[in-house]
């Protein structure tokens, strides 16, 4: 009995705290925005935890890098940048960033590790009509008015070297990739425009071959199909610690004098120091290398290397791109910085000049239209790294 | 190359199905001692091979000598770690199975947690003996040295364990102990005794698979979770309280990772889930005896 009050008044309770917590930051921001003067609220929704954390956390720091070397400044006003863990995916993230967009009420939201995560807050995005810099994962949008990217769509990287890997290659491409929504779409980039070039896969089905994910750490009865295909060149996307198993492996297996093409994110980041030997000579297709000659890039990497151990990721160069895109967008936004000005401003931007090299928005996928490179991991004094060998197709829209 | 498509690509997997068969059995070997003697269900098992590959990580640089010290420290690390589980479980160890999963979840989410503050997110690298860094020709066939040569160890182990459970006085204590714990009590050995040391010898084993196997499984945050679940099915597959049926179950997950994924790769994702299906549908009365025993 005494049981059954106590749980109702505790209810009440919890329901009338819910209630203070909500109104609070209801009264102290009336509206979303920041009026002349005001500091601008930007919120940052990045995997802290869990799988996706060092993705996560060059996102973060990407962002930060951009602010500390300007500032604390984006368009000429302060910046108050809030942090949101996004977890492992959706379940996590959704909470994370209620909290950002209507307790924050911040007025554009950055960052974003997993494209599942992505199509779970846009419609929060599309009701509280907060424009949103993704800079990394992005899944299939229906409407892209309030969504912008600085990172690259899934298919692109494969599509952007399927012509050099059929010039280069003589004979037939066997490709194999995980079973994943981001998996299809590397591969499909690759094997659509490969088979548009003349390129003839190995794989006995003229299929891919999809590896189940994240189950598979031993890939050796792969490679005894790919040998047993007789194929001439490998092409794949693996990313985290399945890049690491397959690298590892495929470097003592039986295909290991195949020539291995993959999509960037196979020997990016921490993967490539735990990839170590087995990574020598692997090419890749990335929008991004920290070898890359140009202005941006020399004082991207030097402001990064003074606070960080070893060399910017493309993850990291998404978001410091990210923060540039908001820089020039709220800038030109005037001087009342509200959502919807910032997102009008971000389509008026044109050539924005990056690390990677310049690139634009594409006005229909509000992804960039940007040059793909093609890299080889190669020594760079005592460690291994990507080196850019050439340019690829420009690729985007 | 097609002419050869009926045997000669299955060679390599094959083999390689008896490396990784062996790994998991001197993982899940730990497991079966722990549930099939101690009664006790020690879900944080995959955080002591982890603790043994982390170890790897850390200590290998490529020579012998760090081989050596990084089993030592690992095996000696795990060890303890099983000791400290056995310490906290000496409260529920009497109570129901679901108590214990409990228990060594949480050591097992807090203890992967650690590991991933003390180590970091990324998956770090293993440096294995720099002789055994390579390939070499079996059958015509490149495969790494390492894993061939892990073959020959891991058996080694394999048939250590069996000599010590089969002809120590621990060994037959612990057997005794599956059979009746309470005439092991009226001997004068205390079955709380038995259990730490159970737990201690569980761990040395996973800590010795992990330094071992950390080139095969190696360390990182969901490395936990996939040996634990692997040992699980060996045990289930199994039966506990047996070596050989451990052993036998081990290496046929071993086949079916490895050879059953290369003749059927459609079939990859639920191959292994599917034979431990068939094999607890065929077995229940086995399971059933475990249950009661328990």
């Amino acid at each position: 009995m005494s049981l059954t009050t106590s749980r109702h008044r505790r209810a009440r309770t919890a329901a009338l705290l819910a209630l203070v917590l909500l109104a609070a930051p209801a009264c102290a921001d009336g509206e979303g925005g920041a009026g002349p003067g005001a500091p601008v609220r930007i919120g940052l929704l990045a995997s802290l935890s869990g799988t996706y954390q060092a993705v996560g956390k060059d996102i973060r720091d990407g962002f930060q890098l951009y602010l500390s070397t300007h500032d604390g400044k984006l368009g000429g006003r302060e910046v108050e940048l809030v942090v949101a863990d996004e977890g492992n995916g959706a379940a996590t993230a959704v909470p994370a960033a209620t909290k950002l967009l209507k307790q924050d009420r911040v007025v554009a939201l950055t960052g974003v590790v997993g494209g599942g995560s992505v199509a779970a807050v846009s419609p929060l995005l599309a009701e509280t009509k907060v424009p949103f810099v993704g800079s990394n994962g992005r899944p299939e949008l229906k409407d892209v008015s309030r969504v912008w990217h600085t990172s690259y769509l899934s298919d692109e990287p494969g599509e952007a070297i399927a012509q050099h890997v059929r010039d280069d290659v003589k004979g037939s491409v066997y490709a194999i990739g995980p079973d994943y929504q981001g998996g299809w779409d590397e591969l499909r980039g690759f094997t659509e425009a490969f088979a548009k070039a003349g390129g003839k896969l190995a794989n006995p089905d003229g299929k891919t071959t999809f590896t189940p994910f994240p189950a598979t750490t031993n890939f050796t009865p792969y490679f005894a199909r790919i040998k047993a295909s007789g194929a001439d060149a490998v092409y794949t996307f693996y990313a985290g610690s399945a890049a690491v198993d397959f690298v590892k492996q495929y470097a003592q297996s039986e295909v290991k004098d195949l020539p291995l093409y993959a999509a960037g994110f196979l020997t990016e980041g921490g993967v490539l120091n735990a990839q170590g030997e087995a990574a020598r000579d692997i090419y890749s297709v990335l929008n991004y290398s920290p070898d890359l000659d140009n202005a941006e890039n020399r004082a991207f990497v030097a402001a990064w290397k003074a606070e960080h151990d070893g060399s910017p990721t493309t993850y990291a160069m998404a978001s410091y791109d990210a923060a540039a895109v908001l820089d020039r967008a709220i800038a030109a936004a005037g001087d009342d910085v509200t959502p919807d000005r910032v997102n009008a401003a971000i389509g008026q931007l044109g050539q924005i000049a990056s690390p990677r090299g310049t690139w634009q928005f594409s006005p229909t996928t509000h992804a960039p239209v940007q040059k793909w490179y093609l890299r080889q991991v190669r020594q760079d004094g005592r460690a291994l790294s990507n080196t850019v060998v050439g340019d690829l197709a420009t690729v985007g829209g | 190359m097609a002419a050869g498509i009926r045997f000669d690509p299955y060679v390599v997997p094959a083999l390689d199905g008896v490396a990784y068969g062996l790994l998991v059995f001197v993982a899940a070997a730990g497991l079966v001692l722990c549930f099939g003697v101690a009664g006790i269900l020690n879900l944080a098992h995959g955080t002591l091979y982890a603790i043994g590959g982390y170890t790897a990580a850390a200590l290998l640089d490529g020579g012998w000598p760090s081989l050596a010290l990084a089993l030592a420290v690992g095996v000696v690390a795990a060890t303890a770690s099983g000791a400290l589980v056995a310490g906290l479980l000496t409260r529920v160890a009497a109570r129901s199975h679901l108590t214990q999963a409990l228990l060594t979840f949480g050591v097992a989410l807090a203890g992967g947690s650690l590991l991933v503050g003390a180590f970091g997110p990324d998956d770090p690298p293993v440096r294995v003996p720099a002789a055994l860094d390579g390939s070499v020709a079996v059958a015509g066939h490149r495969y790494a040295a390492y894993r061939l040569v892990f073959i020959v160890v891991a058996a080694l182990l394999a048939g250590l364990l069996h000599l010590v459970v089969r002809r120590t006085r621990a060994g037959m204590l612990v057997r005794a102990a599956v059979d009746d714990a309470e005439m092991v009590a009226v001997l004068g050995v205390s079955p709380a005794r038995i259990r730490v040391g159970v737990l201690a010898a569980a761990g040395a084993l996973a800590g010795a698979a992990g330094v071992l196997g950390a080139p095969i499984i190696g360390p990182g945050p969901d490395t936990a979770d996939a040996v634990l679940l692997l040992s699980l099915v060996v045990v289930v597959l199994g039966g506990l309280g047996s070596m050989t049926g451990t052993l036998l179950a081990a290496l046929a997950v071993g086949q079916i990772q490895t050879l059953g994924v290369a003749l059927a790769p459609s079939a990859a994702p639920f191959l292994l889930f599917a034979a431990m299906a068939l094999v607890l549908a065929v077995r229940a009365r086995g399971l059933a005896t475990v249950r009661s025993a328990t």
